[in-house]
């Protein structure tokens, strides 16, 4: 045997090799493309969701893992296949079904959920009571800003609430002053944060705080919902600014909601505000004002507030084209499909 | 609310009546088509004619109570396998299955009470047509896949073939319910897209783990299975059929019986 004999036997040895090796590759992913796997997937996600639903702890992992599963199942299936080669919309839907999947995960991984609640004629400045968010999210927040103008509320006989109106102000992103008013089925939406309006409403005694240097700073006290929390119209509060901890009761002489009729949320007239500190009980009304050890608190008067619901998620208009594409190529498939043969042929 | 209920017995008399001639007509092998098809009809303009004084009265459409819930869905279900009834002249004989498991139905709504419930107030939203009406399709179209199915499983045992045997053979029976069913997967789905936009809307997210809308989804789920096991298994038209009845008993059981278990039903309501 020559050199080059050698040489060419060692060649073909190799190409030999890469061959199986390849036709091993392709029989992996034949194998990964298998519907019958599908079906175990399938079946998997179905426990995965019951799993989510009985308990808020598992709701990731359960997920996660048979739909990471169904996708690498679904990518073999399209790469080996030869019916999604034949069939464009058929390929068309599993493909739809690959990006929805990847837009929620992203959409998992940059959310963010929470609640804030505003006193009317103040600012919304980007501070969330009860924030959530996904680990990559990296919207403005503290750049967002609204005013909340105050709501009404309409309530039918049995305390039905009715259709919520909430009047707000803001500035859109080329400075302009915008105004709308938004409830129910329409949220206030700026630089991609939506801002909902919810049933948590009630009222906020406003203050003026003066601290003993002079500054002086408005803050409000917002009372539990009303009238869900009709009977508990308390709170512990510190004035910005301040180091004394008041507590702060309002004492509602009126009906406000009558649930005999048909009524609207306001303000109550006769109502009487106390505020304790320490041992001491005093008895406010708009225009007094009551001296602690470091400055002076002066009531100015009772306003609502509402709480609002804050959902950040870009994936949305995505998800929903995503979702017209899928439905769309689902029926485009079926009807090719029906319309070539009659079920009775 | 006399008359309402005056209309509603009247409709369900007329579906009874339609029920027992479809039996009778297939045990006699007879053919009083044109009769059942008359007393459907009637029987829908009874019941929508109660529907539309009790929504007149309220003010409101017939979405809030299990009562209401009922009414509605024995008038879309029955709209939808009337259509079946009068466009596919070859699945009629499955009248005489349908229409039993219909008076079920009929039965339940009976015992319910008429009472009214609260309109919240995130129903005033054309979402709400869209988001119920193209769940009563899906649920219409697997009705149907349903009686076909049933055809094919008590043929398949041996009961009523001579009875039943006027109906197609069962492949065809079951290329027939599989269109129903790739029909019922297009308006679930849009459903589960109409549920998602409007629980965006009223609630701030298209998703939140309630027990209604996750078992929705996994109703989708069994008919994703269905689909795929039919392809993959090339499974026999009874196997086919028994795995419609599962979805069937899913839906079914995600439509009336989640809302009034879970304490948490869609928080639409509060
Ligand atoms: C994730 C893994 C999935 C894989 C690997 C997969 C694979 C396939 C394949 C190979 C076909 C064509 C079979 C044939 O015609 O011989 C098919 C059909 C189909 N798949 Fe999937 N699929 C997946 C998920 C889904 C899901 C989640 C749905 C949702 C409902 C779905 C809906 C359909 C429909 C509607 C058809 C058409 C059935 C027909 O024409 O009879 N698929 N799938």
């Amino acid at each position: 045997m020559t050199q080059q004999d050698l040489a060419e036997a060692i060649e073909r040895e190799n190409t030999q090799l890469e061959s199986i090796e390849r036709r091993t590759h392709i029989s992996l992913l034949r194998r990964l493309a298998s519907l019958r796997l599908t079906l175990w997937l399938i079946a998997l996600l179905a426990i995965g969701t019951i799993l989510a639903l009985r308990q808020e702890g598992a709701r990731t992992w359960p997920m996660v893992i048979p739909l990471g599963l169904l996708a690498v199942n679904l990518l073999s299936a399209i790469a080996t296949n030869g019916v999604f080669r034949r069939q464009t919309a058929l390929l068309v839907f599993h493909l739809s079904l690959v990006a929805l999947l990847l837009l929620v995960a992203a959409g998992r991984l940059t959310y963010l959920k929470g609640h804030a609640g505003v006193t009317e004629g103040t600012n919304f400045e980007g501070v969330l009571a009860e924030v959530e968010r996904g680990p990559w999210h990296n919207g403005k927040l503290s750049s967002v800003s609204f005013v909340n103008n105050g709501f009404t509320i309409e309530y039918a006989p049995g305390l039905q609430r009715g259709a919520t109106r909430n009047d707000v102000a803001w500035r859109d992103a080329t400075g302009r002053s915008q105004r709308s008013v938004i409830g129910d089925q329409e949220p206030l939406v700026i630089a991609g944060y939506r801002f909902y309006t919810t049933f948590n409403k009630g009222f906020a005694p406003t203050f003026r705080w003066q601290g003993a240097d002079g500054t002086a700073v408005f803050g409000s006290v917002q009372l539990p919902p009303y009238p869900m929390h009709e009977y508990s119209q308390a709170l512990e509060w510190t004035p910005p600014g301040s180091e004394v901890s008041v507590w702060v009761m309002l004492d509602i002489d009126e009906v406000l909601l009558d649930r005999e009729e048909h009524s609207t949320f306001r303000l109550p007239e006769k109502y009487k505000l106390v505020v304790r500190v320490g041992n001491e009980r005093h008895e406010m009304r708009s225009g007094d004002t009551l001296s602690l050890n470091d400055g002076t608190l002066r009531f100015e008067g009772l306003r609502s507030w509402m709480g609002y619901r804050v959902f950040y998620d870009w994936t949305l208009p995505w998800l929903l084209a995503a979702c017209a594409v899928a439905v769309i190529s689902m029926g485009c498939h079926f009807w090719q499909k029906f319309a070539a043969k009659p079920w009775d042929a | 609310m006399e008359q309402e209920l005056q209309l509603l017995w009247a409709a369900i008399v007329t579906y009874v009546l339609a029920g027992i001639t479809a039996v009778i007509g297939v045990v006699l092998g007879k053919r009083p088509e044109r009769s059942v098809l008359t007393l459907m009809f009637a029987g829908l303009a009874l019941q929508a004619a109660s529907i539309g004084l009790r929504w007149e009265r309220l003010g409101h459409g017939p979405f809030i109570t299990m009562f209401e819930i009922l009414n509605s869905n024995v008038w879309s279900l029955m709209v939808a396998y009337t259509v079946a009834y009068w466009r596919i002249p070859r699945i009629r004989a499955s009248a005489a299955i349908v229409m039993p498991l219909m008076f079920i139905m009929l039965g339940w709504l009976m015992v319910t009470h008429p009472g009214e419930g609260h309109y919240p107030p995130t129903y005033n939203t054309p979402w709400l047509y869209i988001h119920i009406g193209l769940g009563k399709v899906f649920l219409g179209a697997v009705l149907v896949a349903v009686g076909l199915s049933c055809v094919i499983i008590l043929r398949h045992f041996g009961f009523g073939i001579r009875r039943l045997g006027q109906l197609p053979p069962s492949p065809q029976l079951d290329e027939l319910a599989f269109r129903c069913m790739a029909i019922g997967l297009i308006f679930h789905t849009l459903m589960l897209i109409a549920g998602a936009i409007w629980a965006q809307d009223a609630w701030g997210r298209y998703w939140d783990w309630d027990p209604l809308e996750t078992w929705a989804f996994i109703t989708w789920l069994t008919v994703a299975f269905t689909i795929h096991a039919r392809l993959a298994f090339r499974i026999s038209p009874p196997v086919h059929a028994a795995m419609i009845l599962t979805v069937f008993v899913t839906a079914f059981l995600t439509f009336f019986g989640v809302p009034f278990v879970s304490m948490t039903p869609h928080q639409g309501a509060v």
